[in-house]
């Protein structure tokens, strides 16, 4: 009540007030992160240069791209106009990309936030930043934001190209992906030739072989002689093919083949390509960490870690995941993580969309190679093996070995191309066809003449026989078949151990032919055996008799 | 023309640019000072009732009103925290954009590259919250001491009406930044406001009368949130509400004054005793004016018919209590500024609902019974509420306690019995709907208005409205009843936005803890 009580509450409060106000301003005014950072970066400038030089916040502004960055507030170098320090992990020079990153803006590529003036919310490392900076190694994932379409050749011909251009010490005088590009200790001149990094997306001159050859003929060829040689033309062909998918995005191109090369998109979709039996993936590189269940994942709440622990055990990760367990190498997840970090897709005006992805989207050009290996890599290989050996994942029913030399011995390419267009309703093979799965008819037959070669590349039978020649006798074949095929194939057809037969697909595309043939011959390597053949376990049968059971068989037709 | 100054020695005209140039200093401070430098009681009150803002007070304030354990100085909190987010929120406005998705950027950059901007958010945030804070507190203050009795009726009416526009300002805040918080807590809000659609789906008129779907359009603007419900809610927030609510203020405070200074006991006078020696003295001089004025200005002034010996001048004994509370204020919401940011989530996504969406902390009581019932939670059981506090000045006559803390029948023990029932009622109720789920988890083919009328939150209103019934008979005071039911709110309230805000986790469901929450 006393007025001197107030007095001092007053003055107290007043004074405390103040010193938090000139706190904050000097917190503001000195002691931001950037400030610091930009006046210790004066410092080690030279005397001249330093004068000059202003500690004030930087940004890049690219209003088309949305980008206000102001990573360059602490990372000077990178600054444009300013001068990097060399080697210094703050100061230091943006590498030579593609694009450049003041026309560009950074966030665009690396993730992160922009905005932001602090390092821990700039890197995106804080709550409620749902996109934080790629990790270093991944970095390259970030040309997934803009080329969704990136183009990429089958994975072994990547790897021959490679080995190629390695045996053909390309590297002795060219960069590639950050290496070689220096003639060896002891040669006569430092000829090195241009860094062929981003020579698929720059281009290259289509006569350089026979331009390398003239010099290394030359009189005054000097290092050329020694250095170039004539390469097989089928050998710089691959080499070239090699150096069309140097894009300046070393290891994304490697990791997106490997991804096309395990048959991922089998199940599931990317961009509207793929299966449906799995989640889509087409923005699987944007997901939100913090809404990602780590409960069974060790080490760093990141999503690079939540996805290669998921490759490692997937229904550990996410309970209930019918995802297999792929038996997937270190290397090979690493890859894939990398890839699937580069699943990002955002969308700028369509001034920035690069070619190959006009191509894609426009033209529907695919943005994998579209061989049979490729094709077959890309959408078949998870389920029925690489080699078409088939799978057997713990908790799913096997997939059919489609290489069985016995199933492309008596299948024709038509049934085969027909299988791979419609599936099998009821089982997991879907329908591939391009109202369903998205395959044109040249792929699919490029895939079943891929099929081909598991079996040594012999050509399919070809149906002499109509599609359907067989008079057999029904209620004899209905005995036979509840005596001989009913307790692997069910009662009704209906399938147990073994394939269902009463699938409308498959009485709709196999001929009398091949399940007369399949009935005599039998499938090696599975429980069906040859019922022409004498066995110790089964009686034989005629050909009347497999002729009725087909008869019999083909009675579900339409049935259902 | 005539030339100025003609007649007088030529010069001169000069000589007196130069005094009325030195004289300037003294002449502006006295035309803004009408009374000169306040140094005698007679001068200190003219200056207060010459200033039009220092007028809003009475020249002299009784002693008691001056004691801290009279209002602890919540009144002047609750208006500091307004001054506060005024100020802080007229800096915002040069930068924030209300357009959705440029609004979250401006925010971003507002924390990033406005100097201090961030700070400055915080502090609207913790002034806005301290003014929500004390506004509740100040308003249990005047319950207790029974100040919303006559003459001062009408003040706890505008008192209310601040109280819901403070609530109104800071719920239309709450959308701005365009986060994921923003955009779910206002989904909440919209479902609210449309819940009469319960009665009326219930009814089976929505088609012919829908006041729920009225309502959202209203708010929003549209069916969504969208760039319709921003601007509106930054007009609500930056114009009308804070206009709405200067103007209550205006009359809140002038009818402090006009009521007669605050409410006090009859015997006040009698209780201070006599001063203390230090203080300031009362009167050092004759009055140069009498209580004439007290014949024009009908009513209680605070001298009329009283001595004047209790009083002091305003100026300097209660201009520095307010000021020092005011700059406590500021301290207090300067200092959580400092520490804890003002949140700011993810962008507002559409498609990715926040998993288990809040209201603000102080509608998360309300949403607790939403969760029950939307249409009781958010809208009936808050109109009775507020109706029920709106009415009590009127229907309390009683005289006994006026002035002093928990006054009238049963004084301080029936307000702690009041707490115990009420927190035993608000805990008891939550447990058994907790443990034991709601008829709906018995029979799931109840049909809705059951559900509507008989839920936790109707029970829990219902307890407390016989509970006191009980009270008045037993007191046969209106008082003691109104005890015992603004305790039980009070307790209710704090119980239940203690159990929104900390126990209620995705879907609603208890947790004892945020860390159980299942993984989304």
């Amino acid at each position: 009540m006393d007025v001197r009580w107030n007095k001092l509450l007053l003055l107290g409060a007043s004074l405390a007030t103040l010193a938090l106000l000139v706190a904050a301003a000097v917190e503001e005014n000195f002691a931001r992160e950037w400030r610091v950072l930009q006046r210790r970066y004066r410092q080690r400038l030279p005397a001249e240069k330093a004068r000059d030089f202003s500690v004030q916040l930087r940004q890049i502004f690219v209003p088309s791209l949305r980008a206000t960055d102001r990573c360059t507030s602490c990372h000077v170098g990178m600054s444009p106009g300013e001068e990097p320090i060399e080697g210094d992990p703050v100061f230091g020079k943006h590498p030579r990309v593609a694009h450049e990153p003041a026309e560009y803006g950074c966030a665009v590529c690396h993730g992160g936030q922009g905005r932001a003036t602090r390092k821990a919310d700039a890197h995106g490392l804080v709550p409620h930043w749902p996109r934080p900076m790629l990790p270093r190694r991944y970095v390259y994932a970030g040309c997934g934001s803009c080329h969704t379409h990136l183009a990429v050749p089958n994975l072994d011909m990547l790897a021959r190209g490679r080995a190629l251009f390695e045996r053909y010490d390309c590297l002795a005088c060219h960069a590639l992906d950050g290496r070689g590009g220096t003639f060896r200790p002891g040669s006569v001149a430092a000829a090195s030739g241009p860094d062929l990094s981003g020579a698929g997306a720059a281009g290259f001159d289509p006569q350089w072989y026979e331009k390398h050859l003239a010099k290394s003929q030359a009189p005054d060829a000097g290092p050329w002689r020694v250095s170039f040689g004539p390469i097989p033309a089928e050998d710089r062909r691959t080499i070239e093919e090699f150096l069309s998918s140097r894009v300046g995005a070393p290891g994304l191109v490697e990791s997106k083949a490997l991804f096309h090369s395990l048959g991922c998109r089998g199940c599931h979709k990317i961009g509207g390509v793929g299966g449906d039996d799995g989640p889509d993936l087409t923005l699987e590189g944007e997901k939100d960490p913090a809404r990602l269940d780590f409960s069974n994942v060790p080490g760093e709440r990141t999503l690079p870690n939540w996805l290669a622990e998921h490759f490692r055990a997937p229904a550990a990760v996410v309970p209930g995941s019918q995802m297999p367990q792929l038996g997937l190498s270190e290397e090979q997840i690493d890859a894939l993580v990398f890839y699937l970090l580069s699943l990002r897709r955002s969308d700028f005006p369509e001034a920035y969309w690069p070619k190959d992805r006009i191509r894609a989207q426009r033209f529907g050009e695919r943005e994998f190679a579209t061989d049979g290996a490729t094709l077959y890599g890309t959408f078949c290989a998870a389920c029925h093996g690489p080699r078409g050996e088939g799978m057997r994942y713990p908790g799913l029913p096997a997939f059919p070995a489609i290489g069985n030399p016995d199933f492309l011995g008596i299948a024709s390419d038509r049934f085969v191309a027909a299988t791979v267009e419609h599936g099998r309703p009821g089982r997991r093979m879907p329908a591939w066809g391009e109202k369903e799965g998205g395959l044109r008819p040249a792929e699919i037959r490029a895939v079943v003449a891929y099929a081909r070669s598991f079996a040594g590349g012999a050509p399919g039978p070809v149906d002499r026989q109509p599609w359907r020649w067989v008079r057999g006798d029904v209620k004899a074949g209905a005995e036979l078949y509840a005596s001989t095929c009913a307790l692997c194939h069910g009662p009704r057809g209906e399938g147990a151990e073994g394939p269902a037969l009463a699938n409308p697909v498959l009485l709709a595309n196999a001929t009398d032919a091949y399940l007369v043939e399949t009935i005599r011959r039998g499938r090696r390597g599975t429980s069906m055996p040859g019922f022409g053949s004498p066995s110790p376990a089964h009686r034989v049968l005629s050909d009347q008799e497999i002729e009725s059971i087909v008869a019999f068989i083909r009675t579900w037709e339409g049935k259902r | 023309m005539m030339r100025a100054g003609a007649g007088q020695p030529p010069g001169s005209g000069m000589r007196r640019f130069a005094e009325n140039l030195r004289a300037a200093p003294r002449r502006i401070a006295e035309s803004v000072i009408r009374t000169g430098w306040p140094t005698t009681d007679r001068a200190r009150s003219s200056f207060v009732f010459g200033n039009l803002f220092f007028h809003l007070h009475s020249v002299r304030v009784h002693r008691w009103t001056l004691r801290w354990a009279t209002t602890w100085g919540l009144g002047v909190a609750a208006a500091g925290g307004f001054f506060l987010t005024l100020v802080t929120g007229i800096l915002l406005m040069f930068y924030y954009k209300p357009y959705p998705g440029v609004a979250y950027d401006s925010i971003k950059d507002i924390h990033f590259v406005v100097p201090t901007g961030q700070f400055i958010r915080n502090i609207h945030r913790w002034s806005a919250q301290l003014m929500v804070v004390a506004v509740f507190l100040h308003m249990a203050r005047v319950f207790y001491t029974a100040a919303y009795r006559p003459p001062r009726e009408f003040n706890w009416v505008v008192g209310m009406f601040l109280l819901v526009t403070t609530l109104g300002l800071s719920f239309t805040g709450y959308l701005l930044p365009w986060d994921q918080l923003a955009y779910w807590a206002i989904t909440i809000g919209a479902n609210i406001a449309q819940s009469p659609r319960e009665v009326t789906d219930a009814l089976g008129i929505t088609d012919v009368f829908d006041l729920g779907g009225l309502q959202k359009l209203l708010l929003l603007g549209s069916e969504e949130i969208g760039e319709e419900a921003l601007i509106r809610f930054y007009l609500l927030h930056v114009m009308i509400l804070p206009l709405v609510l200067v103007a209550l203020l205006g009359v809140h405070f002038w009818r402090v004054r006009k009521d007669g200074g605050l409410a006090r006991p009859a015997d006040a006078d009698a209780r201070l005793g006599r001063l203390a020696p230090r203080t300031y003295p009362v009167f050092t001089e004759t009055p140069a004016k009498t209580y004439q004025l007290a014949a024009i200005v009908r009513g209680r002034t605070p001298a009329v018919g009283r001595g004047p010996e209790h009083t002091l001048p305003a100026l300097p004994h209660l201009f520095y209590a307010e000021a020092g509370v005011f700059l406590l204020a500021t301290l207090i919401c300067l200092a959580l500024s400092m520490v804890w940011d003002a949140p700011l989530k993810e962008l507002a996504n559409p498609a990715l609902p926040e998993n288990p969406a809040k209201a603000p902390w102080y509608f998360l009581g309300l949403q607790e019974l939403v969760s029950f019932s939307a249409f009781m939670g958010g809208i009936g059981i808050p109109t009775v509420v507020v109706l029920g506090l709106l009415l009590i000045p009127y229907l309390d006559r009683e005289t006994e306690g006026t002035g002093e803390w928990f006054g009238g029948p049963g004084g301080p023990k029936l307000v702690l019995l009041s707490a115990v029932v009420g927190l035993a009622a608000v805990l008891g109720v939550e447990a058994f709907a907790i443990h034991f789920g709601w008829i709906r988890e018995w029979w799931p083919e109840t049909p809705q208005l059951l559900i509507t009328f008989v839920n936790p939150g109707t029970v829990l209103t219902a307890i407390y409205a016989l509970y006191s019934v009980a009270l008045v008979r037993r007191y046969d005071s209106t008082r003691a009843g109104a005890l015992g039911l603004f305790t039980c709110f009070l307790c209710g309230y704090v119980v239940l936005t203690v159990i929104g805000v900390h126990f209620r986790g995705p879907n609603w469901e208890f947790y004892w803890s945020p860390a159980h929450w299942p993984v989304h």
